[in-house]
């Protein structure tokens, strides 16, 4: 009898203290939520927010917020340097971004190819409410199965799937390892034909005493020689002739070459003789060799006979261009006549 | 009906989970750094850098009219040591040629720097910069080392090599930008990250 309205005042006092619970907690939410959005956040704030969005470039998936790296930090000092300046959150990454481009975020962008990214979520949780929803409609519905062909089918091709987004990632991995398709690396070492003499000057500095480097000297050396300009061919043949790594048809040119300069540029008739030696030394059979030593031995030490015998030998050779031939025969006609060299 | 339609559902969602997690895994392993740099093809940022021995700093614009090259470097870089007799001969050949080479010390001090120079040897007509801060390794958005940048006459950044390059593909890169080509970027090995970090 007496608990009637003491009941009654209990239930009255419960919920009335349950409405200012809710109440105080809803207000204390909107006046945070007030001052969040209304309250200019403090430059410090600002650029740890910024920090916490920008992955540290030398790191393994850290902002610079949070990575010691000095390079971290020296961006992290950048970002405060613009938010003092008074640079806006979005105007401060756009321009990192525009430095490191994308790949410096550490939340992917909800653009392009990484949008998928942000909205798997949701699609998955759409997908998850429509199941739960049908599920509900339909609680204890059992069917049948499906035809043993669909069952086989559907696990199949979920596997077709998986194998061949494999192959494909696989494909665009191995790919980017094996080197690029295109850009400055791309340049076709093997045609120099658009090697500017500089660059080759370059390569042969970089590379002296490699084996290699030999090729590009005598290719270097021979643009010279054909501009007349011995004083620059000739340290190049000369490291050729002299290389030890170099092949013996690489010498003969190279010994060939500064024989013909030397008599050709200096006069120097015995120097020249002695170089086309070494050069058959190496090569009896060299056609060049002999050519050019007939041509100084008529010319520069009027020995006629030794520049016939020679002129002749290089007839023999049958493999002997018929313009070349039909030239040493008119110069041996030349030799015979006493007639003075051009 | 809802037996089949769930089932349906349930391969759908699987297959696209496994797909997902197929791209999500190949991408463990890859360098976020090998992107295009999105300087190609626009104005090269500005700096004025004091050379490692100190001084009056040296400023791109200072420059412009020339082919610059620039290159980050640092003595703890290994592939930068592999490079160097090929930037420095690339600087000599090309000297008076209307091409300048800009080294710019990454996450390094000065005199470490210098001491390296003293023993890997220096281009006389090369230029060797301080980056205090990094403000430049930052606008030009370097990952790693060696990352080397070629700025055309006009002051566009037309070319970049990520990793070690040699005499060949510098001085032919010129060659190109020379003949006004724009010749991109390059992926050509690996780069280095300071130790500590």
């Amino acid at each position: 009898m007496s608990d009637g309205p003491h009941r009654n005042l209990e239930r009255s006092m419960s919920e009335r203290l349950r409405n200012v619970v809710t109440v105080t907690v809803v207000a204390v939410m909107a006046v945070t939520l007030v001052t969040l959005v209304v309250t200019d956040r403090s430059q410090p704030d600002r650029v740890q927010s910024i920090g916490q969005r920008i992955k540290c470039p030398v790191c393994q998936g850290e902002s610079i917020a949070n990575s010691p790296s000095a390079m971290a930090r020296d961006m992290m000092d950048v970002v405060a340097e613009k938010v003092a300046a008074g640079e806006t959150d979005d105007a401060i990454i756009d321009e990192l971004l525009g430095s490191f481009s994308g790949a410096v975020l550490l939340d992917p962008p909800a653009a392009g190819s990484t949008l998928v990214l942000w909205l798997a979520p949701a699609i998955a949780l759409m997908l998850g409410v429509v199941v739960i929803v049908w599920w509900r409609k339909h609680p204890t519905e059992h069917r049948p199965s499906p035809r043993p062909r669909a069952r086989r089918i559907v696990p199949i091709a979920l596997l077709a799937v998986a194998f061949g987004t494999i192959v494909v990632v696989a494909g665009s991995f191995l790919q980017d390892r094996a080197g690029p398709a295109s850009g400055v690396a791309a340049i076709d070492t093997e045609n120099l034909d658009d090697v500017s003499n500089e660059t080759m000057k370059a390569v042969i500095a970089a590379n002296a005493g490699h084996p290699e480097v030999d090729g590009m000297r005598l290719a270097l050396a021979q643009r010279y020689f054909d501009a007349n300009d011995y004083r620059l061919a000739f340290p190049h043949y000369l490291a050729v002739a002299q290389s030890p790594d170099a092949t013996d048809t690489q010498a003969v040119t190279a010994l060939v070459r500064l024989g013909w300069m030397a008599w050709d540029g200096n006069a120097e008739v015995e120097t020249a003789l002695e170089l086309f030696d070494e050069a058959l030394a190496i090569d009896e059979g060299s056609v060049t060799a002999r050519y050019l030593k007939a041509q100084v031995l008529w010319c520069g030490a009027g020995d006629l006979d030794e520049a016939e015998t020679l002129m002749q030998d290089i007839l023999i050779d049958p493999d002997l261009p018929v313009d070349s031939r039909e030239q040493v025969r008119r110069e041996i006609e030349a030799i015979r006549a006493g007639t003075a060299c051009k | 009906m809802s037996g089949r339609f769930l089932r349906w559902v349930g391969y759908g969602i699987a297959a696209i989970a496994v797909a997902f997690a197929v791209v999500l895994a190949s991408r463990f392993g890859t360098d976020p750094g090998l992107v295009d740099s999105p300087l190609l093809g626009e104005p090269a940022p500005a700096f004025a850098l004091s050379p490692l021995e100190g001084g009056e700093p040296v400023a791109l614009e200072e420059l412009k009219g020339d082919i610059v090259i620039v290159n980050f470097f640092a003595s703890w870089c290994l592939q930068c040591r592999a490079e160097h007799a090929a930037l420095t001969s690339t600087a000599d050949a090309f000297a008076g040629q209307g091409v300048t080479l800009v080294q710019i010390g990454y996450q390094e001090s000065p005199p470490a720097s210098i001491d390296y120079l003293e023993l890997a040897g220096r281009s006389e007509s090369a230029l060797y910069l301080a980056d205090p801060g990094s403000r430049a390794a930052i606008a030009y958005g370097v990952f790693g080392i060696p990352e080397t940048f070629f700025i055309d006459e006009e002051g566009i950044v037309v070319g970049k090599i990520i990793g070690e390059s040699d005499a060949l593909v510098l001085g032919a890169t010129i060659d190109a930008i020379k003949r006004g080509e724009r010749p991109g970027q390059s992926v050509t090995g690996d780069t280095s990250q300071r130790p500590e970090d």
